[in-house]
């Protein structure tokens, strides 16, 4: 995280960088009333079932409560935070929701609809109610967006608004935008409008998950004193906040008596402020607090600290070793290819993260629907033989190789085992390793390439289509920039996700993101390392941690 | 005495802005666009990032970057994050933290650290010397977070006897251990100080010829050594308590008190530089008050200082 993404950095999870920054904003959380039932796959259209306070509805506790860590937020708005999301989570409701294994359903919205991928009509649930109880109306998604997109505004979620018509009308290259609303949104009723696309894509109704907090709706009230709202928002979701945030103040969230959707469990959430993930630990120890996120260097220590109380949850992460292709001696494929069997995965999985990782063998992370088992096949396989055959092969190798990634996120021990296994099984003499001062350093030279060797490179999805991920890293401008993504990026494999992006039938779209990935595996412009988990420990007070797309759903936390 | 207040307060100002001249163009040269990296490996759309470059003025040249903020600082204005919050109110909620945490350390540092100098220095060479003498060079030897995180673990979690982070439980109880782990340091050198001072005074004149003149122990060592001795030790002891205000940054760390120290802490790891420079400031303006106080009040004890 935050790498400042704090956010999530805080929680810290990530295994590899999980610094403040860097997560935040990544991963996905909770927040979802319909997780259970109605589970029609991943589809764009469909109208999903019935919904809210179905199934196992069984109220709110009294009385009850928990303590989460976290990091000081900056920005409490969903259309700005960075930091936040945690909280974000907790009082707002996503149009759609999506569970761990990808599958799709309806929350705040009726139903999200499209012929042609392009033109979507998304349908709201009657009878819901911000925590003022103002309605949530067509138009409040409306305004939301169109705020969260207006360039001078500079909302750092903006981007996920992109693909809507009338997004660059408000973002023009240079001078102010003329008009502050987007020409693709348009109100139908009170509970319907309609979203054109500027291209088509069927993965819209994933977009509209749970994570993507610049999607969420905004009441007429946050407009007249939007930095009050930025400090106290009033969401639609299981709890509110009910006095604004102060600097380093607990941030405590009680249950919204009226919420339409399936009620919390527990009646109070208390987001302790931590500066150190490594406290945050140590009063877990203690007892002093019920929800704390592992990092990586924690991994070990949490086994042996916590045992079941440890939860390992699959995440929408995945960690690659770039690759420094502007560097000719990085253009053979076999080199690559050498690099890549040269690492045996599953004993750095042991070492450093406890074998709680899981090596990758695919170019997105299982979570993420129709991701192929294997599609990278034995160019990710540990074979220190063949990997030396295909170097010399290749011609050999001159020179030093230096890897490459930011200080200060705990990833210290896995870029020096990586180096090691290439030094000890490629016999390339001089590998070493060399971290940034921070994120910001990293950031800058990877951007403008100045790295001398393979990089630190992972992503964490913030809704679990293939396309993020693939998109992400291979298109360039698709994840809004390149910060840490593939150097080489195919034309052969954007087409590819640019045809999967247009199928409205997510059965077709899969095939053609695996059509991707069996191309990438050929040319192995990056190197796949690990899927992700996001970890958390609890006091013993915690009786269940329910999870979804690695994160945890607070609303659906009991204790005892 | 007008002239030498009013030289020391314009060399005040000149080490002022030296020194936050210097700490504003360190943080603006670290390498890595800031805005570009608020989102951390999620780029920000280029328009968001222009915007926030242009309102923050970071396409300036450092000298007018640096003049905008000390025209700003003198009207009393430390500027704002990247976020738009204001660095003086972030700051503010942290003072009494901060205050407190280094007061009490303060304390600690200076009755204990006294107390031993006293003892160690009225019976040099004894058993008690040697202990004090070894236990300060142990102590002031271990680094700061070993000697926190230990007694963190030992104290918090294992024996449950303080709490183990955070400021919940109030004072004394939630800054006793804390305090005692920024006091380390400065309780050494107190000890070591006033052991120094006690065998000087010990061996002057004047004491030689209070003991010839029969009087208690008491009130020779308790109003005329003390008194003698503790003039350096309280010199010291009052340059340390601005330290102590700055140098909290682990120890507030650690145990997770919401003080200026932790500010600057994730400021620094955040690449926050306006709350880096703004919080590095306000240490330094502390400082320097605290010095520039202390040589006055040197100066009206001993009026040789004045005239060099």
């Amino acid at each position: 995280m935050n790498l400042k993404t704090r956010t999530r950095m805080a929680r810290a999870v990530l295994g590899a960088a999980v610094a403040t920054t860097l997560l935040a904003g990544c991963a996905v959380g909770g927040a979802t009333d319909t997780s259970s039932s109605s589970s029609t796959a991943a589809v764009a259209g469909t109208s999903a079932s019935s919904a809210a306070g179905s199934a196992e509805a069984t109220g709110t506790v009294a009385g009850s409560s928990y303590i989460v860590s976290t990091t000081e937020p900056g920005d409490l708005n969903p259309g700005k935070q960075i930091t936040a999301y945690d909280q974000d989570m907790a009082m707002y409701t996503s149009l759609t929701s999506v569970a761990t294994d990808g599958t799709v359903t309806m929350a705040a919205a009726e139903s999200v609809e499209s012929d042609d991928a392009t033109t979507w009509t998304i349908t709201l649930r009657s009878g819901w109610t911000f925590h003022n109880g103002e309605p949530v109306t067509a138009q409040s998604y409306v305004d939301a967006w169109n705020a969260t997109a207006y360039g001078p505004n500079a909302w750092a979620n903006s981007g996920q608004l992109a693909e809507i018509v009338g997004y660059d009308d408000l973002n023009p290259e240079t001078g102010e935008p003329t008009v502050k609303e987007m020409s693709g949104l348009k109100v139908v009723n009170d509970t319907t409008f309609t979203v054109q696309l500027s291209a088509p894509d069927g993965q819209f109704p994933l977009q509209l998950s749970q994570a993507m907090t610049g999607l969420f709706p905004m009441p007429k009230a946050a407009f007249t004193d939007l930095d009050a709202y930025n400090k106290q928002p009033i969401g639609n979701g299981p709890y509110m906040m009910t006095t604004p945030h102060e600097e380093n103040q607990d941030i405590v969230l009680t249950a919204y008596p009226d919420y339409a959707g399936t009620p919390a469990k527990t009646e109070t959430v208390t987001f302790k402020m931590y500066t150190d993930t490594s406290t945050a630990y140590t009063d877990a120890l203690a007892g002093n607090v019920d929800v704390v996120g592992v990092g990586p260097e924690k991994i070990v220590s949490a086994v042996t600290d916590f045992g079941d109380r440890l939860y390992v949850n699959e995440a929408p992460g995945i960690a690659f070793l770039g690759l420094p292709t502007w560097d000719p001696r990085y253009s053979d494929v076999r080199v690559r290819q050498a690099i890549s069997m040269a690492i045996d995965r599953d004993s750095i999985n042991e070492a450093i993260y406890a074998g709680k990782y899981t090596p990758a063998t695919s170019f997105t992370p299982p979570t993420e629907p129709g991701t192929p088992e294997n599609a990278c096949g034995e160019w990710c396989t540990y074979d220190p033989t063949k990997a030396k055959e295909l170097l010399d092969a290749a011609g050999g190798w001159t020179g030093s190789m230096e890897i490459t990634y930011p200080g200060g996120f705990g990833l210290d021990e896995l870029y020096k085992a990586y180096a090691n296994q290439i030094r000890r099984n490629l016999g390339i003499e001089d590998v070493t390793t060399k971290a940034t001062a921070d994120f910001a350093e990293f950031a800058q030279i990877r951007t403008d390439a100045q790295i001398g060797g393979p990089y630190f490179s992972r992503w964490g999805a913030l809704y679990p289509s293939q396309q993020n991920t693939l998109k992400a890293f291979f298109v360039p401008g698709g994840g809004g920039g390149c910060t840490n993504c593939s150097a080489l990026q195919p034309q052969e494999v954007q087409d590819l996700i640019a045809q999967a992006d247009g199928q409205v039938d997510q059965d077709k779209a899969i095939e053609f993101y695996q059509q991707a990935q069996a191309v990438l595996a050929e040319q192995l412009p990056i190197i796949p390392m690990f899927y992700e988990k996001y970890m958390f420990v609890t006091s013993e007070k915690i009786t269940a941690l329910p999870s979804s797309q690695g994160s945890p759903v607070w609303a659906g936390i009991t204790v005892s | 005495m007008t002239r030498f207040v009013l030289r020391r307060l314009l060399e005040l100002l000149v080490v002022f802005i030296g020194v936050t001249f210097v700490i504003y163009a360190l943080v603006f040269a670290l390498k890595g666009d800031p805005i570009a990296s608020l989102a951390g490996d999620r780029p920000l759309p280029a328009t968001v990032v222009a915007t926030l470059r242009a309102r923050y003025h970071l396409d300036d040249p450092l000298i007018s970057q640096y003049w905008r903020w000390l025209t700003g600082v003198f009207r009393g204005d430390l500027g704002t994050d990247f976020t738009g919050r204001s660095v003086s109110e972030r700051m503010a909620s942290r003072w009494p933290t901060t205050i407190v945490l280094a007061l009490t350390a303060w304390v600690l540092e200076v009755v204990i650290g006294a107390g031993l100098g006293l003892i160690s220095g009225l019976r040099q060479g004894g058993t008690i010397d040697r202990a004090v003498l070894l236990g300060t060079i142990v102590i002031s030897s271990i680094p700061i977070f070993v000697v926190a995180v230990t007694s963190q673990l030992l104290l918090g979690v294992n024996w449950g006897w303080v709490p183990v982070a955070g400021t919940q439980e109030g004072w004394p109880v939630a800054f006793l251990l804390p305090a005692a782990c920024l006091a380390v340091f400065g309780l050494a050198a107190v000890s070591r100080l006033m052991r120094g001072s006690v065998i000087d005074s010990v061996r002057s004149d004047y004491v030689r010829t209070l003991w010839a003149k029969g009087l208690s122990e008491r009130r020779v060592v308790g109003v005329h050594v003390l008194r003698n001795a503790g003039i350096p030790v309280l010199t010291f002891a009052a340059i340390d308590l601005g330290y102590l205000l700055g140098g909290a940054i682990i120890v507030e760390g650690i145990f997770n008190m919401p003080g200026i120290g932790q500010l600057l802490f994730s400021a620094i790891r955040n690449h926050e530089g306006p709350v880096v420079v703004g919080v590095s400031t306000a240490l330094v303006i502390i400082f320097l008050v605290i010095s520039a106080l202390v040589d006055i009040a040197n100066s009206l004890l001993d009026p040789r200082i004045r005239r060099d």
